[in-house]
């Protein structure tokens, strides 16, 4: 994790992705992606951050060939995603959103039919079917039926998969989409080894900010087709100086009225309005970090796809946070549905502990019931909030809103894999 | 649509289809329990009340039926099968590697056939043991040729399967399917009667049904005879249906294929 992703754009040796204002249009009218240009060097981890429908799968097909782009160009390994699809697609790996397994053959047989289908000799191989099996510890297993693997291990037999044929660049479409908190944990200490081991340059698409910010080198934030932010997650975080202060109000009403009195404070940069739900999920999630890699209570595994940490480990989670990520929780499921009274104020201000006694008291004086104030240096939430005006955690939603967009969008696009 | 085709990537991909296939043993009882259950009651029970056509009996003149119903079963379904693969994502990682989809398709098709086939020759072994055929030198190299014509008739099949499998987008539409495709593909294919005592309706109908061809070029193979209708030379009418019927759903289900939606 070093900053060596900052020299974008300079050298056209290192760069083993080229793209050139790639644009992808839909039935002619739904701009999936919208004119972006990027490169990425050899070697580095890559995020794609943005919500459901962003683009960033469709960018992905296109570079790996299977969606013909409207507009634009790019080169992958050097090679022309138009004119040399299959060079692209021997330089590539690509493990899918959705999962791709044969679940009627084995681990080591899903293995073999790849590095067959990608014309790997014998020896070669079965070397490396050794190879990656141990690398994903899955040796044990490898002669199991898939069908009756965890959730882990087919994702980490494709990730095995992937990488095989030794591509250069390896595609991981939402790595731990529905995984829970400790499963995704190793995958990514997996994802973080063979970027290491191997030097495979990894592009990932995510919608988790916490993955974007512990994987990646430099993260892309893509909104509505567009690039709205390249850089270092330290350097994104950097953009936005100061501390952030989150606001709970027990009653919902008196935002409208105690933001005018905020406005008028010149130190308070700016001021977003959040579901308060997503404050307890940053909470737990702050939590997670902290107490680095412990295993912890999953509280994250009662729906797969729904985004929580996980907490524990050290035993010392007050009651109230327990309580409020419970409550955090039933938001996110849906369950109670999205209670418009559960807001907060969250608020970008310089030097921010030593504001908290001032915004108290303001506040207090307004006649308002605060419920808790929350204190923490910017997130990538807060940096995503910043560029694109909108809550990530919003746009997530439930899995089963999730579910329902991702088919409405498959739909919507009609969108074909060329082949 | 011409695309480069890889050996490899064919071979393959019909490898996956052979393990499917093995590994699926309820899959095999099942379907050659059912064309059993078929010798037996139709075979044995119309057969004692219906006299036979010349010196072949109720039982020998269905049995090259019998085993074309498997034949027809076995290699629709396989085609069709290229939905499941998509259902399940393993398509995309099919597509995805550096093979064209021709190559990808050309393997389905030769699996299903080598699948349905396998099945195919279970069944003429069941039909044997129950006595449907004469075991004369004529007829072991009879049998030999009628595995060839297995596979004749199932690579079209297969390829029928696949056009209809990357048309049709879920699995309601199976039903449907089984319905109004194969059943009456299978009906109409002369499994229980002989086309030439029917009114000209259904004869005409018959006539319009590959699998009748199919049907008529085993009973060449495993009995040595075939319709009068089509004469002596009708198993080489057969034959050129059946290549003609081949090329057509091969080329039917490749190009459809290679446009199908993922």
């Amino acid at each position: 994790m070093t900053g060596k992703g900052v020299s974008y754009g300079v050298s056209k040796i290192n760069n083993i992705i080229d793209v050139k204002a790639l644009t992808k249009v839909f039935n002619g009218k739904v701009r999936a992606v919208d004119g972006i240009s990027f490169t990425v060097r050899e070697g580095e981890i890559l995020g794609f951050l943005g919500p459901n429908g962003a683009g960033k799968t469709t960018t992905l097909n296109m570079l790996a060939t299977l969606l013909r782009l409207t507009n634009g160009s790019a080169t992958v390994n050097g090679h022309n995603i138009l004119e040399d699809a299959d060079a692209v697609r021997r330089s590539i790996g690509y493990v899918f959103q959705d999962p791709t397994l044969d679940l009627e053959l084995t681990g080591r047989e899903n293995l073999d039919f790849h590095g067959r289908l990608y014309g790997l000799e014998r020896i070669v191989r079965l070397q490396r079917i050794e190879e990656m099996l141990e690398v994903v510890q899955l040796t044990d297993r490898a002669d199991d039926l898939v069908k009756t693997y965890s959730g882990g291990m087919k994702r980490r037999l494709e990730i095995a998969r992937g990488l095989l044929h030794h591509p250069k660049v390896l595609f991981l479409d939402e790595p731990t989409l529905g995984l829970d908190p400790q499963t995704r944990r190793s995958i990514w200490e997996h994802i973080q080894r063979l970027n290491q081991e191997k030097n495979v340059t990894i592009i990932l698409t995510t919608h988790y900010t916490e993955e974007a910010d512990y994987l990646c080198e430099r993260i892309l934030i893509i909104d509505f087709g567009k690039i709205v932010a390249l850089d270092t997650p330290s350097k994104l975080k950097a953009r936005l100086e100061g501390d952030v202060v989150s606001l709970v109000f027990k009653d919902p009403a008196v935002i409208v009225r105690i933001r005018p009195l905020l406005e008028e404070k010149e130190w308070i940069r700016s001021i977003n309005v959040v579901a308060s739900g997503n404050s307890y999920a940053r909470m737990s999630h702050m939590i997670q970090m902290k107490r680095g890699m412990s295993v912890g209570i999953g509280i994250g595994g009662i729906i797969p796809g729904m985004d929580s940490g996980s907490i524990g480990g050290r035993g010392k989670i007050p009651k109230q946070v327990q309580q409020m990520l419970a409550k955090g929780m039933a938001d996110e499921n849906g369950q109670r549905g999205r209670d418009e009274g559960a807001k907060c104020l969250n608020l970008l201000v310089d030097n921010g502990g030593h504001r908290i006694p001032e915004i108290v008291k303001l506040v207090d004086e307004a006649g308002v019931i605060l419920e808790s104030v929350e204190l923490h240096k910017p997130t990538l939430d807060d940096v995503f909030l910043s560029v694109t005006g909108r809550d990530i955690r919003d746009e997530r939603g439930s899995f089963m809103e999730m579910a329902r967009r991702h088919r409405i969008v498959q739909q919507a696009r009609g969108r074909r894999i060329r082949g | 649509m011409v695309q480069p085709l890889s050996g490899q990537a064919i071979y393959v991909v019909l490898l996956r289809e052979l393990k499917r296939y093995w590994r699926a043993k309820a899959r095999i009882i099942s379907s050659v329990a059912q064309s059993f259950f078929f010798l037996v009651v139709f075979g044995l029970g119309l057969g004692s009340f219906v006299d036979g056509f010349g010196s072949i009996n109720y039982l020998s003149y269905m049995a090259p039926g019998v085993i074309g119903m498997g034949l027809l079963f076995g290699s629709v379904f396989s085609g069709v099968s290229v939905i499941f693969d998509r259902q399940f994502g393993f398509m995309k990682e099919m597509l995805v590697a550096p093979v064209s989809r021709t190559s990808i398709i050309l393997g389905k098709i030769l699996g299903g056939a080598a699948t349905a086939s396998i099945q195919g020759i279970i069944l003429m072994a069941v039909a044997g043991i129950m006595g449907a055929f004469t075991p004369t030198i004529m007829f072991v190299a009879g049998a030999f040729a009628a595995v060839g014509v297995m596979l004749l008739i199932t690579a079209g099949f297969v390829g029928l399967g696949v056009a209809i499998g990357s048309t049709l987008n879920d699995f309601h539409a199976f039903q449907l399917l089984s319905t109004f495709v194969i059943w009456p593909l299978f009906m109409l294919s002369g499994v229980f009667f002989p086309i030439d005592v029917v009114p000209l309706p259904l004869q005409v109908a018959m006539l319009f049904d590959p699998m009748f061809y199919g049907v008529e070029l085993l009973r060449w193979c495993l009995l040595g005879a075939g319709t009068p209708l089509l004469g002596p030379l009708g198993w080489l009418i057969s034959l050129g249906v059946l290549i003609g019927f081949n090329a057509l759903m091969i080329g039917v289900g490749t190009y459809l294929f290679s446009r199908a939606q993922v």
